[in-house]
């Protein structure tokens, strides 16, 4: 890392993502690391998210919680976001009765949006709260979206729009994916690149010389409700 | 008339009902469940015409709301009815008998009724073929879909047996056995969530079998009050207090280990039995479950069974919806204008989806009661 210091991050992340998409898809190991002091709380990767995604109302696929430590005058803001985890372990796919949810072998957790029943005990077993129903809600608040908000989101291959209640994604759950759309043509995670204070890594872990392998293997580096034997992809860097 | 050896009612006879209701000579009840069948149909079909985003308060807040409630409610009223057939039959045969027929055919509608509230709150109902395509057995949901359908298969089994005077032992411990199966399975899909400390228990599958059989038996015991206040057949009676004073006494106590164990749990999560224990200590327990033993201990009388009954059949309603939705009460991860207290208040059309499930069961019993088919059965088989 402190070889590359004087490069942009992101175009070295970019390296990484093209070097690990030339290895057999059972090979990568896909993996995000949020460096916490680094992260402003602008809210970027949210909004950034809910554009690449087309997510309707109530669902974020990458909140940013604010938190006020201490008391006053010693006050300050902690920011933590929270995308899905990828967990190694996780407990939302064991519980799916119809297998549509998965994690795939190079470790992003999924929804076949055509298999989904939409019975939520994904949602109801996720100990992060990552996962969302989409009921069918707009921005407008009314019956029909508006065009913007039906369009194909490019989510899954781009087949899904927002048409209708009878069609999904409406009707299914939600979740953050790492842009699984995105990285399939070689572009980083759309937080990644809207990333205000670069405080996002995304990279193949299985690559020693990966960016993110490097930041990852500092003794600062942590991750969330560890304690729940999840093993999440998801690193925090304190 | 009998089609694969299961009776139905007379075409005569179910004419000569159709004839009555029209004239209004079926009863009150008749004309309530009938308009019930008609509101709930419509609030059903407004939630699949105009999509749960319009017409339901379930959210990814609180994804699990009445509808599945008032499925756990019916499935565990179903499994209730069974049980109470297998000790009716072991135990008491010759007073149970006459009820028989009515008791097994009420688990059968009861189990079709909750999963009709089931079908209404997925996303995609019409994707259940999944199960059959794509199944996944490590999934607890999975597991009840399968013992589910054994469940209502071995009812209809056991049903024809009933109805054709075939004493198959065989078949009543399968009916009994099954059902123990299926609503493990339902009670572990809740207790197997361990991310939700409200649901997460070894417990609650045996507190699912026993708040099974004491609200399955409560509205078998309406059905035998009602049967003894129409035929002066009081025996019966004491058999049912007596059922439904040990069902009370297993889920009093049962309420309270769970209490307990999460009063004195320090999980995270756990604050959701603090928050949740006036109501539970009022509704839960001392309403639901002392009182109506109060009026079965001081009165072994018809009417203190139909009225204890009743308060089992409403309270323990409620309780179920408390289990499910309080469980949501902490979200997991709060942030932006997320509430620290996640609240659920049902909707019209969620509302309708229990009038409908409530009113197709009695309208079916009321029709099948007043058209003898329950008379028919047996009696015929055994000539």
């Amino acid at each position: 890392m402190e070889q590359s210091a004087d490069r942009d991050i992101l175009e070295i992340m970019q390296k990484d993502l093209a070097k690990a998409l030339n290895k057999p898809r059972d090979k990568r190991r896909w993996a995000m690391a949020i460096d916490l002091k680094k992260c402003i709380g602008c809210h970027a990767c949210t909004t950034g998210c809910m554009s690449e995604n087309l997510t309707p109302p109530e669902i974020h696929y990458r909140p940013v919680k604010e938190e006020e430590i201490g008391e006053y005058p010693n006050t300050s803001l902690r920011f933590l976001p929270r995308p899905c985890m990828q967990c190694d372990a996780p407990t939302c796919t064991p519980v799916c009765p119809v297998k549509a949810t998965y994690k795939r072998d190079d470790g992003i957790v999924t929804i076949d949006y055509k298999k989904c029943i939409g019975c939520r005990y994904c949602l109801v077993a996720c100990p992060y709260g990552a996962r969302s129903a989409d009921v069918g809600h707009y921005y407008t608040g009314e019956m029909h979206g508006k065009s913007y908000e039906v369009e194909n989101s490019g989510e899954y291959g781009g087949n899904f729009k927002r048409k209708n209640h009878w069609r999904s994604p409406i009707g299914n759950a939600r979740k953050c994916h790492f842009c699984l759309h995105r990285i399939e043509k070689g572009e980083l995670t759309r937080c990644t690149t809207t990333c205000l204070g670069s405080a996002t890594y995304f990279g193949d872990i299985s690559d020693p010389d990966a960016l993110i392998t490097k930041v990852i293997s500092k003794p600062n580096v942590i991750k969330y409700r560890e304690d729940l034997g999840t093993k999440p992809r998801v690193y925090y860097i304190l | 008339m009998k089609v694969f050896g299961v009776y139905l009612p007379q075409k005569e006879l179910l004419c000569e009902f159709s004839a009555d209701f029209i004239k209004g000579k079926t009863g009150i009840w008749s004309y309530i469940a009938a308009l019930g069948v008609i509101l709930g149909a419509i609030g059903i079909l407004s939630i699949f015409l105009l999509g749960h985003g319009e017409t339901t308060n379930t959210s990814s807040y609180v994804p699990w709301g009445l509808q599945i409630s008032t499925y756990v409610y019916f499935a565990l009223v179903s499994g209730g009815c069974i049980f109470t057939n297998f000790i009716g039959t072991r135990f008491f045969y010759d007073h149970y008998k006459p009820l028989a027929s009515r008791i097994i055919f009420m688990g059968l509608i009861t189990a079709i009724a909750g999963f009709a509230s089931l079908a209404s709150e997925l996303g995609h109902v019409e994707r259940m073929y999944m199960f059959i395509i794509s199944p996944n057995p490590t999934s607890p949901m999975f597991w009840m879909s399968v013992w589910y359908t054994a469940d209502i298969a071995i009812l209809i089994v056991e049903y024809i047996c009933i109805q054709s005077n075939i004493h198959s032992k065989r078949v009543l411990y399968a009916s009994f056995i099954i059902p123990v199966i299926t609503y493990c399975s339902l009670g572990s899909l809740f207790g197997a969530v361990g991310t939700i400390p409200y649901f997460y228990s070894s417990l609650l599958p045996v507190y699912f079998i026993f708040t099974g059989f004491l609200t399955g038996n409560a509205l078998c015991a309406l059905i035998a009050a009602m049967y003894a206040r129409k035929r002066g057949n009081n025996e019966i009676i004491a058999s049912f207090i007596s059922m439904q004073k040990i069902g009370l006494a297993i889920v009093l106590i049962l309420t309270l280990s769970r209490i307990i164990i999460g009063l004195t749990g320090n999980a995270n999560g756990y604050e959701v039995f603090k928050e949740t224990l006036p109501q539970n200590i009022l509704f839960g327990v001392i309403a639901a479950l002392v009182i109506p033993y109060i009026i079965l201990a001081k009165n072994i009388t018809k009417n203190s069974l139909l009225i204890s009954s009743l308060i089992v059949l409403f309270t323990q309603f409620m309780a179920r919806l408390d289990l499910v939705v309080e469980g949501f009460r902490m979200p997991n991860f709060q942030v932006y204008d997320m509430p620290a207290r996640t609240s659920y208040t049902p909707s019209i059309y969620e509302l309708l989806v229990v009038v409908f499930s409530v009113s197709i069961v009695a309208i079916i019993y009321i029709v099948c009661e007043k058209t003898g088919l329950f008379e028919t059965a047996g009696i015929k088989g055994g000539e």
